[in-house]
């Protein structure tokens, strides 16, 4: 009991991540936030492949295969084998797969690295890939695109056909899940192959975090690097669309609500002194989940329409599930992105109306003294809440990697909401945002009706079960007529059973 | 494996175990003002972060009253709208400055609300929280609009088939208890929520309450500081809470079974649902169950690796054991590929519970479990934010931490003769009410 109370007493030192940043090393192919007294040990491997690699007619070839390490058999241990070895160590192994990255992931009691390691490794190098596991992977792929993702939250829903919008013929353009008709395609064949190409030692980056001792790294690197060598062709960046203007996909389902989701493509990555401007204005129009949010209070707060509204100027999936951004999704080409969670039917138009104005509006106008200041005081302690622990810590410091920042792209944020100053914020603006152009995604019930509203921008007045003060019912007769004009060739009505097809 | 869905992981805690009898590694400082308010503060290495939890031990469980359904959670929603001295954009602004990450959960028996921040605003936070737990003020204007954010709240789960078949076993498992209805409550009293203006002023006289609150703080904190500062601000509010007298469930007869369509399209689930017991670590029927539910159903357990790795008859399958202030459902959910085989999974669980009532279980499998708990508590403590968040749902059930180690020393002396008292005790026919939820859309 005694060793127990003392490990555990220890365990907030991960903490010491108050100075973001410090501490995380770099070289080319590894990546260590060692954090002494933590009494875990957290593994980040970074293979470059995401779903941009998955060939053609094969979408979601690098999601299943990811799925195939971390949730299947192998050439040690059958699956069963696998869980019930974990299981009394409460420790696991999972990949996220995005664009461009693939990452195997997982935390463990330093008491338990004995018994978890060759675990771990043989997830990655000894791969059985039994049919009997890519049947269920697959099967429950499938369930995810036919069922979950098309019924059960219209919300990601329009998050998925919003990026797949955008990015239309480009290696982006379709979500890491796939495609229902290539994943009842991919076989063993496909995913051996694919593995092959780029589960290579020359394709990895090691990320170790936490109260690891320092033979560890050297074991870990030396047993990755029995992979077989391979350095896979590089992809080009998408290059997307490009802004043309107000374009519309509604999704036509039985909603009960309707969601919207809107983006256009933007130049810039974070690491940039450009990038961290922009992300000052976009805290201040849309931090995600955070009442300091303008769309949120202009569209929930004021007007009670919804749970919520934010902006975005990186990729942030599973929002609904997350309160602070993700790590180990990057990409090397971002949106600008806002998300109107679902508001009653009869006032969606109204709703894609009002965040578009507080759009144009910033665009045109820039923040003022006042929201800037406050803006900078919240972020520069807020960010401190995005990477609270190593297993976080170590995310971004993959992710630093991807982006090339050399130091702390957390510490560095921080201190840019100290430096930067209001005409540096709204210079920003000016260059990087554009009203005018704006990919928009709305799931609808009468999704007839939504496009001839859209077509004709006709009125779309809104109307409360109390009465509102004199400002909103001013400003709402204003958003009722906001010009979003869209001709009928630029508005597409999909049923939800072709989406993801 | 992931789990089916969050919502149905009721409780972190649920079938864990330790051996300690001190399974938190922090001193923990615990003070009653007079007026009723506990104040329990645990200081741990966290250099200048603090999360400060404020429990109200009131949740969707004190929605006695017809029609009022989610009001608990509606409620959580109006303590953002401020005071006269912080209106609620002020409040916003304040939070706003100080860079918190500050949010609220309503569950049955939980309504919290918490803040994570730099140590050297604590005293803006104390100043504030304290503030509107004793002087909210909100108009009807505002209490109508936020009426409006709950139904959005409504509409975005409502799309998820496991929201839907929660409510459906809920309301035919219960008879009398408020455990009946979803947190979220009723979508007729949600559209009726903006009548009950006066009913929220009410609600609030009667639970927002010293009495009936818990403050959590948790981090790079100084006790005797802290509780200066909570004494500075929170001594003049007034005793004054109301218990809702809550009817307990009466004994259920015979088993109960319904069926329900979910409007979109999904695989078929079944929800095996039992009446349980409340949570009290002094039983040990309820003790054993927590860990019965993994054993018998979870990643390791004969039918899961039969039924999703072998057969593949089943795309997810878990039990959850949740704990609780009343008596809550113990559930068992699987979802199943295909609709012809519902009566079959049934029957297989049926039999899993028959084998565990019947045969004790295997010592080398409990001690899995009981190592599992232990460790899986252990990595979870290393933000304040996860100590103070795992400790509220104690705090909602019994007032303090205490039967934290009650709890965990319980569960180390679990037997397999525990496990199969446990199986007899609660997984039987009359405490039984299966629910299949089968998609409409083809």
């Amino acid at each position: 009991m005694n060793t127990l109370t003392l490990t555990a007493a220890l365990v907030c030192s991960a903490l010491c991540s108050m100075t973001i940043g410090e501490a995380s090393v770099k070289t080319e192919n590894v990546v260590v936030v060692p954090v002494k007294n933590d009494p875990t040990v957290c593994f980040r491997i970074w293979f470059k492949v995401g779903s941009q690699n998955d060939p053609g007619g094969k979408e979601g070839l690098a999601s299943i295969t990811a799925a195939m390490l971390t949730d299947g058999s192998t050439l040690r241990n059958s699956y069963e084998q696998i869980l019930e070895k974990l299981y009394p160590l409460a420790a696991a192994y999972d990949a996220t797969v995005s664009a461009e990255m693939t990452v195997i992931y997982g935390r463990v009691h330093k008491d338990n690295l004995g018994e978890y390691y060759p675990l771990f490794l043989d997830a990655m190098t000894a791969p059985a890939f039994s049919q009997q596991d890519l049947d269920r992977i697959k099967s429950q792929t499938l369930n995810y695109l036919e069922n979950t993702l098309r019924y059960s939250s219209d919300e990601e829903l329009g998050k998925a056909v919003l990026y797949n919008a955008i990015f239309a013929g480009t290696p982006y353009g379709h979500i890491a899940s796939g495609l229902v008709s290539s994943v009842k395609s991919i076989t063993l064949d496909d995913v051996r192959s694919f593995y092959k190409i780029y589960f290579t030692r020359d394709n990895l980056v090691v990320g170790l975090g936490g109260g690891y001792d320092a033979t560890l790294l050297s074991r870990l690197e030396k047993d990755l690097g029995k992979l077989p060598a391979g350095k896979p062709r590089p992809i080009d960046p998408p290059v997307p669309a490009g802004l043309r203007g107000f374009k519309a996909t509604i999704v036509e389902k039985d909603a009960p609500a309707t969601a919207i989701s809107m983006g256009v493509p933007i130049d810039i990555l974070r690491g940039s002194k450009d990038w961290y401007a922009l992300a000052i204005a976009n805290s201040w129009l849309g931090e995600h989940r955070n009442s300091s949010s303008h769309l949120y209070q202009v569209i929930r707060e004021a007007r009670g329409l919804n749970y919520g509204d934010y902006s975005y100027i990186e990729n942030f999936p599973e929002a609904g599930r997350r309160t602070v951004p993700p790590q180990n999704v990057c990409r090397r080409q971002q949106i600008f992105e806002m998300w109107i969670r679902p508001v009653p039917p009869d006032a969606g138009h109204f709703a894609l109306r009002a965040a578009l104005r507080e759009y144009r509006h910033l665009v045109e106008n820039g923040l003022t003294k006042e929201q800037f200041s406050l803006t900078r005081k919240f972020l520069k302690k807020y960010i401190l809440n995005y990477a609270p622990t190593t297993m976080a810590r170590l995310g971004y410091a993959i992710d630093d990697s991807f982006y090339g920042i050399p130091g702390s792209h957390l510490a560095q944020f921080r201190a840019m909401a100290g430096t930067l100053t209001l005409a540096d914020v709204n210079k920003a603006i000016k260059k990087h945002l554009h009203y005018g152009s704006m990919e928009i995604v709305v799931v609808a019930k009468d999704a007839k009706g939504f496009h001839d509203e859209l077509a004709g921008d006709l009125p779309s007045p809104i109307t409360y079960g109390t009465k509102k003060p004199e400002v909103v019912q001013n400003e709402d007769k204003e958003i009722a007529v906001f010009p979003v004009k869209l001709s009928p060739e630029d508005i597409t009505v999909v049923p939800v059973t072709e989406i993801f097809r | 494996m992931k789990p089916i869905a969050a919502g149905l992981c009721l409780l972190l805690l649920a079938g864990s175990s330790a051996m300690a009898e001190t399974i938190l590694p922090y001193k923990v400082h615990t003070t009653v003002l007079p007026n009723g308010l506990k104040v329990i503060t645990i200081p741990m290495e966290s250099p200048g972060l603090v999360a400060y939890y404020s429990v109200v031990r009131t949740g969707s469980r004190d929605e006695v009253e017809s029609g009022k359904s989610g009001f608990a959670h509606f409620f959580e929603h109006m303590m953002f709208r401020g005071t006269k001295k912080y209106p609620g954009p002020v409040y916003d602004s304040v939070v706003t400055s100080i860079g918190a990450s500050a949010n609220a959960f309503t569950s049955d028996d939980i309504t919290a609300y918490h803040l994570n921040f730099a140590v050297e605003d604590l005293e803006k936070v104390i100043e504030v929280e304290s503030d509107r737990f004793q002087n909210l003020h909100y108009d009807l204007p505002a209490f109508q609009t936020e009426s409006g954010a709950i139904y959005g709240e409504y509409r975005k789960g409502v799309t998820n088939p496991f929201e839907v078949l929660d409510e459906k076993v809920r309301d035919l498992a219960f008879d009398v208890h408020t455990y009946k209805h979803t947190t979220i409550g009723f979508e007729r009293d949600i559209k009726a929520m903006p009548e009950a203006y006066d009913y929220s002023l009410d609600f609030f006289k009667r639970f927002y309450r010293p009495e009936n609150v818990v403050l959590l703080i948790v981090g790079d904190i100084k006790p005797d500081a802290v509780l200066k500062l909570v004494k500075k601000y929170y001594s003049g509010w007034q005793k004054g809470y109301e218990p809702s007298s809550v009817q307990q469930e009466p004994p259920q007869k015979a088993e109960r079974a319904g069926t329900v369509a979910y409007p979109g399209k999904t695989l078929p689930i079944l929800d095996m649902a039992f009446k349980g017991d409340a949570f009290d670590p002094a039983n040990a029927d309820f003790v054993a169950a927590t860990v019965l539910g993994d054993l018998a159903f979870g990643e390791t357990s004969d039918i899961y690796k039969k039924l999703y790795i072998q057969e593949q008859r089943v795309d997810a399958l878990q039990a959850s054991i949740p704990l609780q202030r009343d008596m809550p459902l113990f559930e068992i959910v699987a979802r199943i590929k295909k609709d012809e085989d519902i009566p079959l999974i049934q029957d297989e669980i049926l039999k899993t519970i028959a084998s565990f009532q019947a045969t004790p279980v295997d010592a080398q499998r409990l001690a899995g479990v009981k190592k599992r708990g232990r460790y899986e508590f252990l990595m979870n403590l290393d933000t304040p934010d996860k100590v103070a968040g795992r400790l509220a749902y104690f705090v909602a059930n019994t007032g303090g931490i205490d039967a934290v180690d009650a709890y965990y020393t319980a569960l180390a002396k679990v037997t397999p003769e525990d496990i199969m008292n446990a199986a007899k005790k609660y997984f039987v026919p009359e405490r039984r009410t299966i629910v299949v939820l089968k998609g409409a859309a083809k």
